[in-house]
């Protein structure tokens, strides 16, 4: 068993995964902020929390068993699926036909960076508490 | 999954470059913002635009900004001044003058800045989750 078939783990990896490849993303726009005809394009969002709840078992209380055969009753083994759409609606749109709003990017750059620290925080707090179980923090 | 940060870098960092070539044309537009022909009645120094585009980079599987084109500004027509001592003036007595507007020149150029630094912050932001993503490992 590897820390990655623990559910929580999985979706804290799923999520640094999603807002990784949103930064990337948000990056690009900024790049293209003079570019003719470019408009930006965002990630669309994923339903975290329903994603968690298929990790870790229909009830968020339970957690799914580790299945090492192929008898077992199995649990779905979905990964988060991404993709990037352009944006329908802008508030400006430079003549050049120009539409990324360098506000608006600058801050969905620092909301997913935010979101990635607390993806962090999380993963260490609980590979603090697996620590605590195996009495190596004494 | 950090390669997708890695490709933010990658995009920041053409995102800087192509703001460089931008501030080295306006830079050639002021120094050449005098640069009158040399024979009577010939045509000076003729404005130079840039401009961007967003292509798929094959090697990297991710589209790139990159200089589209520079050309010179044919819209733009040149200034003419009376100055018949002048060794470009015609036989009117009148001197072309380019066509290179200085103050346009420097708010581009603070554009181009500001550009250049939004890549930047990207940047920063971008090497942040990297390095928080390296400090798990702790």
């Amino acid at each position: 068993m590897t820390i990655q078939d623990i559910g929580l783990f999985q979706a804290i990896g799923a999520k640094m995964d999603f807002l990784s490849q949103r930064q990337a993303i948000i990056a690009q726009n900024v790049a293209n902020s003079d570019t003719p005809n470019y408009r930006a394009k965002d990630l669309v969002d994923v339903d975290f929390s329903s994603m968690l709840k298929r990790k870790t078992g229909s009830n968020v209380h339970q957690v799914s068993l580790k299945i090492t055969d192929s008898q077992h009753l199995g649990a779905q083994n979905d990964s988060v699926s991404v993709n990037a759409r352009k944006q329908k609606n802008t508030y400006e749109v430079a003549p050049d036909g120009n539409a990324v709003v360098m506000e608006e990017q600058l801050i969905k750059a620092g909301k997913n960076s935010m979101d990635y620290n607390l993806m962090v925080n999380i993963y260490k707090k609980q590979a603090g508490l697996f620590r605590i179980a195996l009495g190596a923090n004494r | 999954m950090s390669s997708d940060i890695v490709n933010a870098l990658t995009i920041s960092a053409r995102g800087m470059r192509v703001q460089g070539a931008r501030i080295r044309v306006i830079a050639e537009n002021i120094a050449n913002a005098d640069t009158t022909g040399l024979t009577p009645g010939s045509d000076p120094y003729s404005r130079q635009t840039i401009s961007f585009k967003n292509i798929l980079d094959r090697e990297m599987g991710i589209p790139l900004v990159e200089v589209n084109k520079i050309e010179s500004d044919k819209e733009t027509p040149f200034k003419l001044e009376y100055n018949p001592d002048h060794p470009a003036a015609n036989s009117e007595g009148y001197v072309k003058l380019p066509n290179v507007n200085k103050m346009i020149e420097m708010m581009d150029a603070k554009e181009a800045q500001r550009s250049y630094e939004a890549n930047l912050g990207m940047i920063e932001q971008s090497r942040g989750m990297i390095s928080r993503t390296i400090d798990l490992l702790r």
